[in-house]
């Protein structure tokens, strides 16, 4: 895994204790921010780089073209129990790897990219959602909020993306 | 804490039970002292995505995350509750290490002595007597003494009747 450490300053007779970071990206989903790990995650794409974004009334999963390849679109929107009416302006497709599959996640709008002690991902709480805990690796805190980070191997465990790729 | 044992006690416990009131719906509920790790002011969780409806969200505390269950929606009240709501902080009350318990105004620490304890009729307030340790008497007010954990891992609907 790429992770970057920063070293604390070396205080005299101390030993060095590097800080373990990881680049977590941030995007918002029907109001909220989420964060998914950077490993895995080949491009953030607008949707005018592919074909095939959803039309009403949307799946979760639906299929997408780019560069000649078809892929599984997740939309996590839809996943997450909303039901929006149109793609917002700002909506990206997060394209990486699942499972050592080519995967698409359809967010709102990407925030940025923070660093995170992986060490601070705390488990989800069981009673925080009924979507299946394998799409969720974890929660951290950010300002006055919680950040629930995904899953990319989790969400590709996911039949209709299992089915897609004949599995 | 013992005490000497009432003649023709109920449970044959002669200790009394620590609890702490609280205000819901104005009626007044009771859950072990032993389970409550602290009260705190309430604070917006962050909401998560598919939650079941009587969760608010997540919250942070000390650098553990909790759910926030909303008591007032786990008993079916329909009215919002007060602006400004305790939230109960209760260890081993299931899977989750944490959970946030939401209620009207916590009141106070109590002690029920045992005698005191009635085991509850087939419904107090229109609440099944599986989720009812017992029911005290305050000052003339009933006291719902919560199986806190059945409520909280029960999946069917419990409704407080007004």
């Amino acid at each position: 895994m790429e992770s970057r450490t920063l070293v604390t300053r070396q205080a005299r007779g101390r030993t060095v204790t590097p800080i373990p970071r990881e680049q977590i990206l941030l995007f918002r989903v029907g109001g909220e921010v989420y964060g998914i790990g950077l490993r895995g995650l080949w491009e953030v794409l607008s949707p005018e780089g592919v074909t095939g974004l959803p039309t009403p009334p949307y799946q979760i999963c639906t299929v997408l073209a780019y560069r000649g390849r078809k892929l599984p679109l997740i939309r996590l929107s839809e996943l997450f129990g909303a039901s929006p009416s149109s793609v917002p302006p700002t909506a990206r497709v997060l394209f990486m790897q699942a499972r050592g599959k080519p995967l698409g996640l359809l967010v709102d709008e990407v925030v940025e990219m923070t660093e995170v002690n992986p060490g601070r991902i705390a488990p989800v709480p069981a009673l925080a959602t009924l979507l299946n805990p394998a799409f969720f690796r974890g929660i951290f805190s950010r300002g006055d909020r919680v950040v629930l980070v995904l899953d990319g191997d989790g969400l590709g465990s996911m039949s209709e993306v299992v089915n897609f790729y004949g599995g | 804490m013992a005490q000497a044992s009432p003649k023709g006690g109920r449970t044959g416990q002669s200790v009394g039970a620590q609890v702490i009131l609280f205000q819901l719906g104005g009626k007044s509920f009771a859950v072990d002292l032993a389970l409550v790790e602290q009260i705190i002011d309430y604070r917006e969780p962050t909401k998560t995505p598919l939650r079941p409806p009587y969760v608010e969200g997540v919250l942070e505390h000390r650098g553990r995350y909790l759910a926030l269950v909303n008591l007032r929606r786990r008993f079916g009240l329909t009215e919002a509750g007060p602006a400004h709501p305790a939230v109960l902080l209760l260890s081993g009350v299931g899977s989750d290490p944490l959970v946030g318990l939401v209620v009207d105004q916590a009141l106070r620490v109590l002690s029920l002595p045992s005698e005191g304890v009635l085991s509850p009729p087939p419904r107090v307030f229109g609440i099944r007597a599986e989720y009812i340790r017992g029911v005290a008497n305050a000052g003339g007010r009933p006291i719902v003494w919560l199986d806190i954990v059945k409520v909280l891992t029960a999946t069917e609907a419990i409704t407080l009747l007004a």
